[in-house]
């Protein structure tokens, strides 16, 4: 019943719903071969055992970072993720950190809140400044890149931080600061250095980089927290000891 | 950024992110609390850093305290202290002392790779850092134990 | 917001840095006070008797030495434990209790450890 590809496979899955005393564990036997995702595997249990399975998804190839899960205890895109990589019994929970609204679909929005006030859903980047005709592709005039960032959590769930300390901002927020710091585009600088120089912001991580390692999209956020550190400091030097300063000394999102 | 609404007891900071809670549904946790630090399930390199940097530096405030405690013995005179000797280099002191050696150590050692990783500098090689580190540092508790058991001899 | 001249360490950015500079000094003073208290005698243990203890800590930059060494490693620890009480989540009226508290053993702990190096290098 374990075998690795034409044959079944077994998932431990996590069931929620709203009003349940607390979650329960179930077994499910699931069809797979070499090339079964994850997804595709919650995906039979709704359509041939479960209907009531919750579970959410959008775009199959990691690009919208809607179906992030933990198996086996590591956070991956449910998407992209093969059975055929995991031993044994599969468990599929709910990434971590965050409040549980059906089985292992995740209430977003306190990720979401962590992120400064100038954090727009979409942010599309300038044509890149050496992207001329002869670097297009066929038909294709300039390009526009967006964020690394696909926002599907994984990092907030990996965080050993963000599991005791529900006030730590947390590597997306983080990253994503820094990188409005790389490329400003009319974002008040000084503001988010003020946002991120606080107890409860770029000087929360403690370099465990499970972030970096849960991050599917090479945003790198351990290693750009570590960046934000660098210019708040450079700041430092730069203005001495003024630095403006929330009332309460904490950041808020 | 949002203004602030000071004058509460509660961090409004908190109370933002809880707000954005619209279910009851419990928080999904790998672990209770502060287990999550040393949940050595499918722990990288990172994170294995992380835990034991944090057991170290616990245990070493521990002994701190344990040390001035024992260095208070001096203020009993000659025999309290000589009693507190004849202890100490028994055996099984000697292995704490080993183990007190490790703690400082890793946490040494470590403590540097944080310095030079958290200032933004070489955060990529964090891992090489850290096992070179603990590799130098076997070879320097080696030294240590094989000086704590022999010393006198 | 109100421009402080100085923070009042409500954030960790300052706690951060001192943490790190006194544990790269410790990283120093901690050798120097291993290598003197157990590779310098060569009893077992490397440990000293009462009367080479005292001896020991009478000297005047021993004494100094020693008593620095206290003082950056509990300045270390206090942020140390600070930091780790920090990642239970707490209010900013529950930080500064822990702030004061943590003060507050810290000076304890280094007084207490400057009087009983006094007392013992008194006795030399």
């Amino acid at each position: 019943m374990t075998t690795k590809g034409g044959s079944t496979r077994r998932l431990l899955l996590h069931r929620y719903r709203r009003g349940d005393a607390e979650p329960h564990i179930e077994e499910h036997d699931v069809p797979a071969d070499e090339g079964t995702t994850v997804l595709a595997a919650l995906r039979w249990i709704q359509l041939h055992r479960d209907p009531s399975l919750g579970l959410r998804h959008s775009c199959f190839h990691a690009s919208c970072g809607t179906c992030g899960v933990r198996v086996n205890g590591r956070e991956h895109l449910a998407c992209v993720t093969m059975l055929a990589d995991h031993e044994g019994t599969i468990a599929v929970d709910p990434i971590a950190n965050l409040p549980v609204s059906h089985d292992v679909v995740v209430d977003m929005q306190p990720f979401f809140a962590r992120f400064p006030d100038q954090h727009p859903i979409v942010r599309a980047s300038e044509p890149l400044p050496h992207a001329d005709a002869t670097d297009a592709a066929d038909g294709i005039d300039e390009h526009e890149r967006f964020e690394d960032c696909i926002e599907c959590g994984l990092c907030l769930s990996a965080c050993p931080i963000a599991a005791t300390d529900a006030t730590y901002l947390g590597p997306a927020a983080l990253a994503y600061a820094q990188r409005l710091l790389e490329e400003p585009r009319g974002t008040d600088r000084e503001a988010i250095l003020d946002w991120a120089d606080q107890v409860n912001a770029a000087w929360g991580c403690h370099a465990a980089f499970e972030c970096t390692e849960a991050c599917p999209s090479d945003v790198r956020p351990a290693q750009r927290i570590m960046a934000l550190r660098r210019e708040l400091r450079r700041r430092r030097r730069r203005q001495g000891r003024e630095v403006p300063e929330p009332e309460n000394g904490t950041a808020r999102p | 950024m949002r203004g602030s609404r000071g004058g509460r007891e509660r961090d409004p900071g908190v109370e933002e992110i809880l707000r954005g809670r619209r279910g009851e549904g419990p928080i999904s946790r790998k672990a209770p609390g502060p287990v999550a630090w040393f949940d050595v399930r499918s722990m990288t390199t990172g994170h294995l850093a992380f835990s034991i940097h944090r057991i170290t530096g616990i245990g070493i405030v521990f002994y701190l305290y344990l040390h001035l405690a024992v260095l208070s013995m001096l203020l009993g005179g000659e025999d309290a202290w000589s009693g507190f000797l004849e202890l100490a280099t028994t055996p099984l002191f000697l292995g704490l002392d080993v183990i007190l050696v490790f703690g400082l150590l890793v946490h040494g050692l470590n403590g540097t790779r944080l310095a030079l990783v958290g200032s933004g500098f070489v955060a990529d090689h964090q891992k090489a850092l850290f096992w070179s580190g603990m590799a130098f540092g076997a070879i320097l508790l080696l030294y240590a134990a094989l000086h704590v058991f022999t010393a006198g001899d | 917001m109100a421009v402080r001249s100085r923070p009042d360490g409500a954030g960790r950015s300052r706690s951060w840095r001192w943490t790190a500079l006194t544990g790269v000094a410790l990283l120093l003073l901690v050798t120097i006070h291993m290598v003197a208290h157990h590779f310098v005698v060569e009893e077992i243990g490397g440990l000293r008797t009462y009367r080479q203890v005292l001896d020991y800590i009478a000297t005047p930059v021993i004494f100094v030495i020693e008593g620095v060494f206290l003082a950056v490693v509990t300045v270390h620890a206090m942020l140390g434990l600070r930091s780790v009480l920090l990642d239970l989540g707490m209010s900013e009226r529950r930080r500064r209790l822990l702030d004061r508290a943590l003060v507050a053993l810290g000076i304890v702990t280094v007084v207490y450890g400057f009087v009983l190096i006094g007392v013992l290098a008194s006795r030399a």
